[in-house]
């Protein structure tokens, strides 16, 4: 090469020269070979770190539907009034350069007013102690970014008819930590307010609405355990990215279908990076992932027989009544209704309320008797009492009981040296009898003589004493002797007495009571109870097949007689027609039920309270329903109770009806 | 021995040369521009107010001086040599007085003309190596004698101290292997060199280690951003400098003040990694877009950092072969001249000219302390830019009066 020349010649120091350059070059390119090509990812992850604020964008949430596509649980609109710091950034150095200049006027004159006191000029020592400090000058510009944002905020406030101001320790806060994101200066803007803001035309002032998605539940109370409640929480879940620099708000469901589903509803989070500059503000952004919206959960609730329950439970017992009613399809195990009382609004727990309300629920949650957070109708023990006893008597029956036998009760009976009392009145009780009177003397009596061992196996048929799988995690599986129990020495014949009048060493749930009722109704098939119908996409035209849960979904069959079902049909409906549960009755629809009044004894066995109940099915003919209402501290299952299981079947009727008619209409 | 090329050219300019220095002012111009239209202030002013504007005049008025330069032979030029030292050296005394010497970055390294920041730094360079290679082209055999010899050292260290007093480190060092090399080509005996060379090491070594080792009570005074430039470098942590009783505070300002200045270094380094291989493309780069390169420096100092990043490694390299393009064609210029006052000029100016590149492209990767030094025809400024041009312009000189014509 014709530049290399030089080095062929003989002039050493001039090839010494060169080579020295040579060397120099090679170092250089080595050097630079070593920073852009081996270490080149290297930086590049520098850059990204520290140009870069990655954001975790929720998912809009799914909503929670009833069997007919009625909205249960869905998101609002929520419009934030924000503060876009970035764009304030020339009013803040405009106010921080006069807040200096200030100063800097401030302390010239301090040090003039030295200077002529003492008739010298100051050494540089002495200025020094006018200086500010470090911690001075950042106060300075704190305060003075600060003034800029709040006469900015209170400015709106005047034009909104709303005094606001800024917090300042939250304005420097934030600033420091969250420069790309904008501030809230006022969440939750209200109809008005938001109207307000748009007319004014705030267009420089460096804010903007923002809206936000917030869980919301239209009905309020309604079907509130079911539903259970969602809660702020930003956290990533399994299969996202876990580092961001910032979370926007999101929710993760606590219970109930909120949160059994959570991982359907919330669907998966989005990622948005944030470009910004040296100082933090936020340049461009753009996204990495789109989020994917979650997916609605149809319900099997059907919200006409669901609010029906409310209502009249409300209006027999009142907004505080301690109460569970489930109603349920025999057939297909479909949970229609669902109720607990008392309830909470779960608007609560993502701050939809105002502050009377909030105040009202804070002090319920606070009540031990009260306790509104549980769901009476799966999550609590209640003994069952007489509603247990078609059960007993079934049991009796399989093992060769004549219905038509009579048992003597003279008003109490013995058991060992153990005195039970008997409601029923003194006499002569077959089965039809001790149904409709509530006869605990003839049940006790049966009980017995066919062996605890045979009521238990038939209790285990029915699955009592376990969970019947719910996905709304407020489940309790009940108490139940097991046979080995039963069969051990320390069991004795009154506590089988007490299984036998649902009394005792025994617990169940509203819900395990109507998957019994339903299993005697349709003929002796144990279904798993079913809450969830389909989980299907949020938008209709996706094409996405949604996951539908199997209906009739078959627990176990009981194994008994069509004719013996028959039987204890038969004088389940004579205690709706003769009996304690005549309140029941709807005319043109027959009610198959039993009332039940257990008593709830403390540690020390002495009662202090009452669980009432009714359960039931309907139609007698062709069972359709089952339908269980539990009222804690009532009065008798009777007049409690029945009253309630009345509204409801009134409440099928009138559907049925109508959806007959429709179906007519239809046909014509 | 006859070289071909020189009947080819004749008594013409150097063409490879000027095409090379042609291609490296149009990199100037254009990563000039890229530095700076990211300032939103910048992009508003009319086209004639920008800075790359500004740089291409001087690009302009620094050929035109060049062009100057080289219709006056060069005798003529080295015997003026002398009158021009003293100048510069009354230059660079008047800028060291206040209310003269213009302040900026801690610096009084310039003299305020109104239209101009005059740097006299630069120029004193060019008057040194005229000066200095005046001074040896003298018979070798009176070089072997010892007084010619410290009369040729007192002759760098005159503008080296007095641009250390500035403080400007970086313009004062690159003196040195100048006029070490031109010594050496001049025919210095070798044993006088090595000495002052090992002598120069050992003062250097001693003086570092006092900086970075000894308890601060019995360290040298320096400018503080000097001893902290060094401590960056050298990778120390400032808080092993602290006084023993220093509070938490304290060290924690300590370390932020570390962390403040080893930020233009990392961000240098980061935007030239960041490039990789192909870059990220003209006026693409982030790094000085988003304002983390500082845009004091991006145009000036950090220039390189801006082109590797947005040129990636095969920009990096074309700059670095165009400078070995002008540096060996400057060499086969020296040996091609006709005397041994052009050989030395000539081999001053590669030396300068290759110091500024190597101590500026290996500040941005980290192998070379932050200095200050600008690159040659790339980074913005006049006084660089004028004094690079003349300097080409003198080698061009050298290659007119060439030997055998």
């Amino acid at each position: 090469m014709l530049i290399f020349d030089e080095l062929k010649k003989n002039d050493p120091q001039l090839r010494f020269v060169a080579v020295a350059l040579a060397i120099g070059f090679c170092i250089l390119l080595a050097g630079l070979w070593w920073v852009q090509i081996v270490s080149a990812r290297e930086y590049r992850n520098h850059l990204e770190t520290q140009s870069y604020r990655t954001v975790r964008i929720p998912a809009i949430r799914g909503k929670i539907l009833d069997r007919e596509g009625r909205v249960l649980a869905d998101n609002r609109p929520r419009y934030n009034l924000n503060l876009y710091l970035g764009d304030l950034r020339k009013e803040f150095n405009a106010s921080v350069n006069q807040s200096l200049a200030r100063a800097h006027g401030a302390q010239r004159q301090e040090i003039a007013a030295q200077e002529k006191k003492l008739g010298r000029a100051l050494t540089k020592n002495e200025r020094k102690q006018f200086a500010l400090s470090t911690e001075e000058l950042t106060q300075l510009r704190t305060g003075a970014r600060f003034r800029v944002a709040d006469s900015i905020v209170s400015q709106i406030g005047g034009q909104l008819q709303q005094p606001l101001s800024l917090n300042a320790t939250r304005f420097a806060r934030d600033y420091d930590t969250r420069l790309a994101l904008p501030l809230t200066i006022l969440p939750d803007l209200d109809q008005t307010f938001v109207a307000r803001y748009e007319e004014n035309s705030f267009a420089d002032s460096g804010t903007d609405l923002e809206i936000q998605s917030v869980r919301n539940y239209p009905l309020g109370t309604t079907a509130s355990h079911l539903l259970g409640y969602v809660q702020r929480d930003e956290s990533s879940v399994e299969g996202e990215d876990a580092y961001f620099s910032y979370r926007l708000p999101d929710y993760r469901g606590v219970v109930g279908i909120e949160g059994g589903y959570d991982s359907y509803l919330r669907g998966r989070a989005g990622a948005e990076a944030v470009l910004v500059n040296n100082l933090g503000y936020r340049q461009t952004e753009n996204f990495w992932n789109q989020p994917e919206a979650g997916h609605n959960v149809v319900l099997t609730i059907d919200l006409d027989i669901q609010r029906a329950a409310e209502a009249s439970l409300e209006q027999h017992r009142g907004p505080d009544a301690r109460a569970a009613i489930v109603v349920m399809d025999v057939h297909s195990g479909d949970v229609l209704a669902m109720v607990s009382s008392p309830t909470i609004n779960p608007n609560y727990y993502t701050g939809g309320l105002s502050p009377d309300e909030n105040q009202k629920i804070s002090a319920a949650l606070a009540d031990p008797k009260l306790r509104p957070q549980i769901n009476r109708a799966t999550q609590e023990n209640y003994a069952p009492g007489s509603i247990f006893k078609p059960i007993v008597g079934l049991a009796a029956l399989e093992a060769g009981l004549n219905p038509d036998a009579l048992v003597d009760n003279p008003g109490y009976i013995y058991v060992g040296r153990r005195h039970i009392g008997d409601l029923a009145p003194p006499g002569q009780y077959n089965l039809r009898r001790a149904i409709i009177e509530s006869c605990n003397t003839y049940f006790i009596t049966i009980g017995l003589r066919a062996g605890i061992e045979n009521v238990v196996r038939m209790a285990e048929k029915f699955h009592f004493g376990e969970r019947t799988d719910l996905p709304t995690r407020q489940e309790t599986k009940g108490v139940f002797p097991t046979l080995k129990q039963v069969k051990s020495s320390d069991w004795h014949d009154g506590d089988s007495a007490n299984i036998c009048i649902g009394q005792g060493e025994m617990a169940v749930t509203p819900l395990q009571m109507a998957v019994a009722y339903s299993a005697i109704a349709n003929g002796g098939t144990v279904l798993w109870p079913r809450l969830v119908e389909k989980i299907e996409s949020q938008d209709p035209t996706s094409g996405e097949t949604p996951t539908i849960f199997p209906t009739g979904l078959v627990r176990d069959h009981l194994g008994v007689s069509a004719h013996n079902l028959k039987i204890l049909h038969d004088t389940m409906l004579a205690e709706t027609v003769e009996g304690t549960g005549k309140p029941a009755q709807v005319p043109g629809l027959q009610i198959c039920g039993k009332t039940g009044t257990a008593e709830v004894m403390n540690e020390h066995n002495v009662k202090i309270d009452r669980t009432t109940w009714f359960a039931s099915f309907a139609p007698y003919e062709n069972p359709k329903y089952a339908v269980v209402v539990m009222v804690e501290s009532g009065t008798f299952g009777g007049p409690t109770c029945a009253p309630i299981a009345h509204d409801i079947y009134e409440e099928i009727l009138k559907k049925e009806n109508t959806s007959a008619s429709k179906v007519l209409a239809a046909a014509n | 021995m006859v070289d071909p090329s020189i009947n080819k050219h004749g008594n013409r300019l150097d063409r490879l040369q000027l095409v090379v220095l042609t291609g490296l002012m149009f990199l100037g111009a254009a990563f000039v521009f890229s530095a700076t239209m990211v300032n939103p202030l910048e992009a508003t002013k009319a086209w004639y107010g920008q800075t790359w504007f500004h740089q291409v005049i001087w690009y302009a008025l620094g050929f035109g001086a060049g062009a100057v330069i080289c219709l006056v032979d060069y005798h003529v030029l080295a015997r003026w040599s002398v009158v021009v030292y003293w100048a510069m050296i009354f230059c660079l005394v008047l800028v060291l007085i206040p209310h003269i010497g213009s302040m900026r970055f801690g610096a009084r390294r310039w003299i305020d003309l109104g239209f101009f920041q005059f740097q006299p730094s630069e120029f004193a360079k060019l008057a040194f190596i005229l000066a200095l290679a005046n001074f040896l082209s003298r018979p070798p055999e009176e070089l072997r004698i010892p007084l010619n010899f410290w009369k040729g050292i007192g002759l760098m260290m005159l503008p080296f101290a007095l641009i250390l007093k500035e403080p400007d480190l970086g313009s004062a060092l690159v003196l040195v292997p100048t006029g070490l090399m031109m010594m050496f080509v001049a025919g210095t005996p070798k044993r006088y060199l090595m000495k002052l060379v090992g002598a120069g090491s050992l003062v250097a070594a001693l003086f570092v280690a006092d900086i970075l080792f000894a308890p601060p009570s019995l360290q040298i005074s320096m400018q503080p951003y000097q001893r902290d430039r060094l401590l960056v470098y050298f990778g120390r942590d400032y808080t092993d400098f602290a006084p023993p009783n220093a509070t938490p505070a304290e060290l924690q300002r300590i370390h932020q003040q570390q962390l403040d200045d080893e930020y233009n270094v990392r961000q240098a380094l980061i935007s030239v990694g960041s490039g990789g291989l192909a870059g990220k493309g003209w006026r693409h780069g982030t790094q000085n877009a988003l304002g983390y390169l500082p845009r004091a420096v991006a145009h000036n100092d950090f220039i390189f950092s801006v082109i590797a990043e947005e040129e990636g490694f095969v920009g990096s390299v074309i700059v670095l072969a165009l400078y070995a393009v002008i540096l060996f064609s400057g060499l086969r210029i020296a040996g091609q001249a006709r005397d041994r006052l052009g050989k030395l000029v000539v081999v001053g100016i590669v030396t300068l000219i290759f110091s500024h590149v190597f101590i500026n492209i290996g500040m941005n990767i980290r192998i070379m302390p932050v200095t200050g030094v600008p690159l040659p025809l790339l980074s913005y400024g006049g006084s660089s830019v004028l004094c690079s041009l003349i300097a080409l312009g003198l080698m061009q000189n050298v290659y007119i009066h060439r030997k055998g014509y």
